[in-house]
């Protein structure tokens, strides 16, 4: 069984400059044959969090169980766990084969038929079979990183760590490598803590995102779910390329339960239905809404829509990003190709209010999705949303 | 750009010959007077590039004769390796401590490590006599041996810490721990195979330093028995070999050939020590 727990997982560096709080409380329920990313900006505790799992680096506080046993104590070698680096960490002075076979000569009683066979396997999986016999220096950046994935496919662990594994390869390469990852995963079903600070990696590889700002959880939750209900301001602003807009906005409430968002050049009709979660005494809220969900609308009734002038239009192929000025801010749109305003034009965008989120202004909370919940996940799904 | 054209490429080579004629010819005139006779040194007429007929091993002959310089050789080459071999034995850790690891007190030690590279150690040969003199080392093979090991310690500990932190890939302990290594074997087993370059470097500055030295061998010992080869030569140069210019290069050529050969045999690996890279 390789569950993988994190209770209250708390690594502080003390140095002798300064105090870090890499990660705080760190709660972590991982099934086995899960497949989890964790994202996250530059210096959110990612890979720390990876390398604690790891036993790289000390647990200052809090237990890491794996399969129900604690871990803390134990060394990276005895605790069952492959990982790859970002830097593939591959011996240059053994050939591909000497690489994969020699994690399994130094701790395993295997015999070097069977260590043979295992490493021929793995290299069939990675496509890395004529190979073998070269040394790391000859290889080009993407067969390095299938070397180091067979490296760490060989030792048939509980745990595989990716520690920002594509982050030193093209952009076409990470995309092809990416699904083969995931294909991987689904042929040889280990639990994978793959952490990258790249949202797409995460949304198209992960069965559940665990998100990270400044060492504290901010959700864990399936891709849909993180994409239509984020918990927080910044977990909608990570997730989604373009980011999501938002607008300081107050809150005009009608007698009838309905009401209007009203910010600077923003007057937006909302219904009952969308406010009715929401506290009588709210009044200053954030609005934000994705830029694909926004449409160029010349003929949208006033009262759903705003008027904006076009800043920059980035032409991508299969669709166009819109940069326009609203009040001074830039809102971002995601429009067909076919849909190519000048520059300096005014135009006139809309959006439904299914696609609208409110969040508190102070704290960042979401307090309203405007997307009917049961159309997006099933009641088990939702059962692990939030972070406390 | 500068081997654009055949032009900049003939000046580029013309300066080049002209300065390594300038390096080449001191040492082409220490073997050609090695090789003539006494007469024959200091005679004008022998010219720059002697006759054939005229050379001889009268010089090194002498040598062998007059002076014990079987002793002096041996001599050298025991301090010389053994002081190589000991300050290695604690640069390489110690270079990669400081490289590697963090700890309090790093800067301050590794700084005041290398200063005394560029301390003159001249200042200092009255209270090292002393301390060997407390030490009843003063005149004895393995008060050199340990004096030299010490002086070439801090050159060691700077070359292989540039090393050690540039040279080998990161994360490669990591990847050794986690396949079944403790931090000890990661060390030994992957990270010193891959700096054999880096320490045949270090091996190579540290055996000429400490077969080159004079200061140390000249204050810490007398006698002939634990001499070494260069203040044999001053000896030499002192004593009645006055003016026999022949016998002298003679001696300067025998006491230049170990370092030569040791160079010549790990020059393939210098080249990527200093630079990280092979070739």
């Amino acid at each position: 069984m390789a569950r993988l727990e994190l209770d209250d997982v708390t690594k502080v560096f003390d140095t002798s400059a300064e105090t870090i709080i890499a990660v705080e409380e760190l709660n972590l329920d991982i099934k086995d044959g899960e497949f989890i990313v964790v994202v996250g900006p530059s210096g959110c505790g990612k890979s720390t969090t990876l390398r604690m799992i790891a036993g790289l680096e000390t647990v200052t506080d809090g237990e890491i169980r794996l399969g129900g046993e604690r871990i803390n104590e134990k060394s990276p070698k005895d605790r069952d766990i492959a990982m790859v680096f970002q830097s593939y960490a591959l011996y240059p002075h053994k050939t591909v084969r000497q690489n994969m076979a020699y994690g399994l000569h130094l701790s395993t009683d295997l015999d070097d038929e069977e260590i043979d066979r295992r490493v021929q396997q793995a290299a069939e999986m990675m496509g890395i079979e004529d190979l073998l016999e070269k040394k790391p220096s000859s290889l080009s950046g993407g067969q390095q990183q299938r070397v180091a994935t067979g490296r760490a496919i060989v030792r048939e662990p509980s745990v595989f760590l990716f520690d920002e594994p594509l982050s030193n390869l093209d952009a076409k390469l990470r995309k092809h490598m990416r699904t083969e990852l995931a294909r991987i995963h689904s042929e040889v079903g280990i639990t994978t803590v793959y952490v990258t600070h790249d949202q797409e990696e995460a949304m198209t590889m992960a069965d559940r995102i665990v998100i990270l700002d400044q060492g504290t959880l901010q959700q864990i939750g399936a891709p849909k779910q993180v994409y239509h209900e984020p918990v927080n301001r910044f977990v909608a602003n990570f997730i989604g390329s373009p980011s999501m807009n938002f607008v300081d906005v107050e809150l005009v409430r009608n007698a009838d339960g309905s009401g209007r968002l009203v910010g600077d050049d923003f007057d937006y009709e909302v219904s009952s239905r969308l406010l009715q979660p929401l506290d009588e005494t709210v009044s200053d809220v954030e609005f934000g809404i994705r830029p694909e969900n926004v449409r160029i609308d010349p003929d949208a009734p006033t009262e759903k829509s705003l008027e904006t002038t076009v800043d920059v239009v980035e032409i991508v192929g299969s669709d166009n990003f819109i940069y326009l000025e609203l009040a001074g801010k830039e809102f971002r749109v995601r429009a067909p190709s076919e849909v190519e305003p000048a520059e300096g034009e005014p135009v006139r965008i809309t959006f439904d209010e299914d696609d609208i989120h409110l969040f508190d202004s102070a704290s960042g909370e979401a307090l309203v999705h405007g997307y009917p919940s049961t159309s997006v996940t099933t009641t088990a799904e939702r059962s692990d949303t939030t972070a406390d | 750009m500068l081997n654009d054209n055949r032009r900049s490429r003939a000046l580029l080579y013309a300066g080049i010959v002209a300065f390594a004629l300038f390096a080449i010819v001191p040492y082409y005139w220490v073997i050609r007077t090695s090789f003539l006779t006494n007469i024959a040194a200091i005679s004008p007429d022998t010219g720059f590039i002697p006759a054939f007929g005229k050379l001889t091993l009268e010089s090194y002959t002498q040598i062998w004769d007059r002076f014990a310089f079987v002793t002096f050789f041996r001599n050298s080459i025991i301090v010389s390796v053994a002081a190589t071999i000991i300050s290695l034995f604690f640069a390489i850790p110690g270079a990669y401590a400081f490289a590697r690891l963090d700890f309090p007190g790093r800067k301050a030690l590794f700084y005041t490590a290398v200063f005394t590279i560029m301390f003159p150690w001249i200042v200092l040969t009255i209270p090292v006599y002393e301390v060997f003199y407390f030490l009843d080392m003063v005149n004895t093979l393995v008060g050199v041996i340990v004096a030299l090991s010490i002086f070439v310690l801090p050159q060691n500990i700077w070359l292989l810490q540039g090393f050690f932190r540039q040279g080998i890939p990161e994360n490669i302990e990591e990847a050794a721990l986690i396949d079944g290594h403790n931090e000890l074997t990661a060390f030994l087993r992957i990270v010193l195979p891959l700096s054999l370059p880096a320490v045949a470097a270090a091996a190579l500055f540290a055996f000429l330093t400490a077969w080159n030295n004079f200061l140390w061998v000249f204050v810490l010992t007398t006698d002939e028995e634990v001499r070494t080869a260069t203040v044999a030569i001053y000896y030499i140069l002192g004593s009645d070999v006055l003016r026999e210019w022949n016998v002298l290069m003679a001696s300067l050529v025998l006491l230049v050939a170990p370092p030569v050969i040791f160079y010549g045999l790990s020059r393939r690996y210098v080249g990527e020590g200093l630079g990280g890279t092979p070739g």
